[in-house]
């Protein structure tokens, strides 16, 4: 292994790691310092159904009529996604755990799930590029995103091998793309996934509060009288 | 009022029309010189202060609202403007939801802020902006909260709206409708103006033909009676134009033995300030119920049938008032399922023999909690209920929703996409299509009498009404 290799590899990548929590924090700590108010009804529901549920929606295609009506574009999601995590994983493997990818048939897994993730993101891109309403909203930012993604994705295939008798400069791209990523990353859209803990929290407990979600699993209001049971903290009563 | 739409888009560029508040300036109208309703001042640095209220009312359900958004598109399909105009990417949620969140990049965010072509951030530098914007939240969404539901990252697009229209009505940067309707619960605490004499003798009225109808002299409308199980609150358009709702629940009240009362202050349900984003009004008059309920000792709040005074009396009010509920509060639909519940009342399906169908108000079923209650009264009472499709939580806004029944300028469009509620209305072959919400009646007879559809419009209450059994002479009562 080569000095450059080793470093990007490891003090490289821990120093990007690093940079990226530290904005994380920067950022969490900005957005509590917005307020959030207090409820002051009585509850038709449960906040805590209502949180679940909407953390979950991400796992349940059949609970939007948007994911419902197109399961091809759900399908595209996970598998997008998978490989995300794929290839994030492979990050920390190749460095800390090479001998996991000695197994031929887990390399094989990887690159099955990281190459299906490449073709997801292709399809994604021509999605923005065709579809008049994702090219109305489309920032730099977005496109940037995704091609940094396909191109992660591409460089990860690759990698994944850990055969650096063979070549070093796939794991060269992946682990520079990889930093570069970890310091573009909170800059850019594709910090969402740090937001939608926050979003579906907030949507779901104001919609679990009022039991409107999860849907169907309310008692009716009358014959007995829910509104009672459930006061707001304070209420001296 | 002249408006036009612009190119391939829907958003119809409105000026903005003054000469409401210019009146009211004259007139020297308390709610004006008290600073509670604002005016437009075209000398103002309006901009530089709807910057500021940006950035002085952001919460944090808005804030992760704002910067969530990953502009995947799948809100599209979930919008009536955008099903209506499949080639006008300007009426999807997005659009509109981004017209607000790239000015917040620009001045709130981080990145936008140092790159803001990078982001697609985005500033208002005039009037003219800040007319456009308004043009945008007031006309070409109903804020339905449809396309919040369909948004895998849980961007409550509904929540941006009603936020962007609260910093455009706090510079009198409104449509004239808004305006003159906020002046008017300003002015009288109800939203139609309707004086107090105008009201009792109303009440009076209603209470005669109950009367005559049961040929029972016992039969009241009480006012201002203290101690009673329901304080029950209504609608203003009850009093000015179809004042049989209220006649309809004074029968079954009587014939179900409630105790109840209205009050003579603090009886509108409405709150215009939902749909004009303004939480001071929102509270002032949500306020005046609550306030209402306390005075006369009522043990519960009934709603008459509307949909954005349920949510906003039975939701929002208490966080814009900073009044915690210390009363339960229910829409009179509520009322009436428990009175069956309890056997307090007999019905006879028969009665209703026609086909009846029933649309969800978007502030009441996507907003509130109620989808199964009103289906279970309805199944009750009619004898042929059918579902339209889709429903409950995924139906489609009557389209005069977010206050747009009271916008002129804006209806062209938006009985343009209602081709999409009157496809789904048609679609059921019911001669009858029952809601709860007073908004939806309206908007619902606009899409029937534009779309030429065989249909009429019921609510609960008279259906109800028109099933009642009453009891011989001698029992309850």
């Amino acid at each position: 292994m080569s000095d450059m290799l080793r470093l990007i590899e490891n003090e490289v990548q821990l120093a990007a790691l690093a940079f990226l929590g530290l904005v994380y924090i920067v950022r969490l700590i900005w957005i509590f310092r917005f307020a959030s108010r207090k409820e002051r009804t009585f509850a038709a529901g449960s906040q805590g159904a209502g949180i679940r549920r909407s953390l979950a929606n991400i796992a349940m295609p059949w609970a939007m009529e948007s994911t419902r009506k197109d399961p091809w574009l759900y399908a595209q999601f996970v598998v997008f996604h998978l490989g995300v995590a794929a290839a994030i994983a492979a990050t920390f493997i190749i460095p800390y755990a090479p001998h996991v990818f000695e197994i031929r048939a887990v390399v094989l897994l990887f690159q099955a799930v990281i190459g299906a993730a490449f073709l997801a993101g292709v399809l994604r891109l021509v999605r923005r590029l065709v579809n008049p309403v994702l090219r109305l909203i489309s920032s730099a930012d977005d496109y940037v995103s995704l091609v940094l993604m396909i191109l992660f994705f591409a460089a990860g295939f690759l990698a994944v091998p850990n055969d650096i008798d063979r070549a070093e400069w796939p794991l060269i791209a992946f682990f520079g793309l990889t930093a570069f990523f970890l310091v573009y990353v909170p800059f850019s859209k594709i910090s969402h996934y740090l937001y939608y803990p926050f979003t579906r929290f907030y949507l779901g407990r104001t919609l679990g509060h009022r039991g409107a979600i999860p849907q169907g699993t309310r008692p009716m209001s009358p014959g007995k009288d829910n509104e009672r049971t459930s006061r707001p903290k304070g209420d001296p009563r | 009022m002249k408006s036009r739409r612009s190119g391939s888009s829907g958003v119809v560029r409105s000026p903005l029309e003054t000469g409401s508040q210019s009146q009211a300036k004259r007139d020297a109208l308390p709610s004006v010189a008290g600073g509670r309703l604002q005016t437009y001042d075209p000398a103002g640095d309006n901009v530089r202060r709807f910057l500021e209220l940006l950035a002085g009312r952001l919460t944090r359900p808005l804030t992760v609202s704002l910067t969530a958004c990953v502009h995947c598109g799948l809100c599209a399909e979930s919008c009536h403007y955008f099903l209506a105009r499949p080639d006008d990417p300007t009426m999807t949620p997005v659009w509109k939801a981004d017209q607000i969140r790239k000015v917040f990049k620009r001045h709130i965010d981080w990145t936008g802020r140092i790159l803001p072509w990078w982001v697609k951030a985005g500033s208002v530098h005039d009037d003219e902006d800040l007319n456009r914007l308004k043009n945008i939240v007031f006309g070409s969404c109903s804020a339905c909260r449809r396309c919040t539901y369909n948004c895998p990252m849980g961007v409550d697009t509904g929540l941006l709206v009603r936020f962007t229209r609260g910093l455009l009505t706090e510079l009198g940067v409104v449509p004239e409708g808004v305006f003159n309707v906020s002046r008017d619960q300003w002015e009288t605490g109800n939203q139609m103006a309707v004086s107090e004499q105008d009201y009792l003798e109303t009440l009076e009225w209603m209470r005669d033909e109950v009367r005559a109808e049961l040929g029972d002299d016992k039969v009241d409308i009480p006012i201002d009676r203290p101690d009673c199980d329901i304080l029950y609150t209504i609608n203003p358009r009850e009093i000015k134009f179809d004042p049989r709702p209220i006649a309809q629940a004074a029968k079954i009240f009587h014939v179900a033995g409630e105790s109840w009362t209205l009050p003579r202050w603090g009886w509108d349900q409405t709150n215009f300030g939902l749909f004009s984003g303004d939480d001071r009004l929102g509270a002032w008059v949500a306020r005046n119920v609550y306030e209402a309920a306390e005075r006369l000792r009522a043990k519960r709040i009934v709603i008459s049938e509307c949909g954005h005074g349920y949510r906003s009396t039975r939701w929002e009010g208490y966080t814009w008032a900073g009044f915690d509920q210390r009363v339960p509060t229910e829409s009179v639909v509520v009322t009436l399922k428990r009175h069956l519940d309890q056997g307090r009342i007999s019905v006879d399906p028969s009665r209703n023999a026609e086909g009846v169908t029933f649309h969800d108000s978007c502030n009441i079923a996507r907003s509130g909690d109620l989808v199964e209650e009103p289906r279970d009264v309805l199944r009750r009472v009619c004898s042929d209920f059918r579902e339209m499709t889709p429903n409950r939580r995924e139906n489609y806004c009557c389209t005069g929703g977010g206050g747009l029944l009271s916008m002129a300028e804006y209806r062209p469009l938006r009985l343009e996409v209602a081709k999409i509620k009157a496809e789904q209305l048609r679609a059921t072959g019911a001669k009858y299509v029952c809601t709860m919400c007073h908004n939806c009646i309206d908007g619902l007879n606009d899409v029937i009498k534009h779309y030429k559809l065989p249909m009429k419009v019921v609510q609960v209450l008279e259906l109800v009404s028109k099933a009642l059994v009453l009891p011989e002479k001698g029992g309850r009562g």
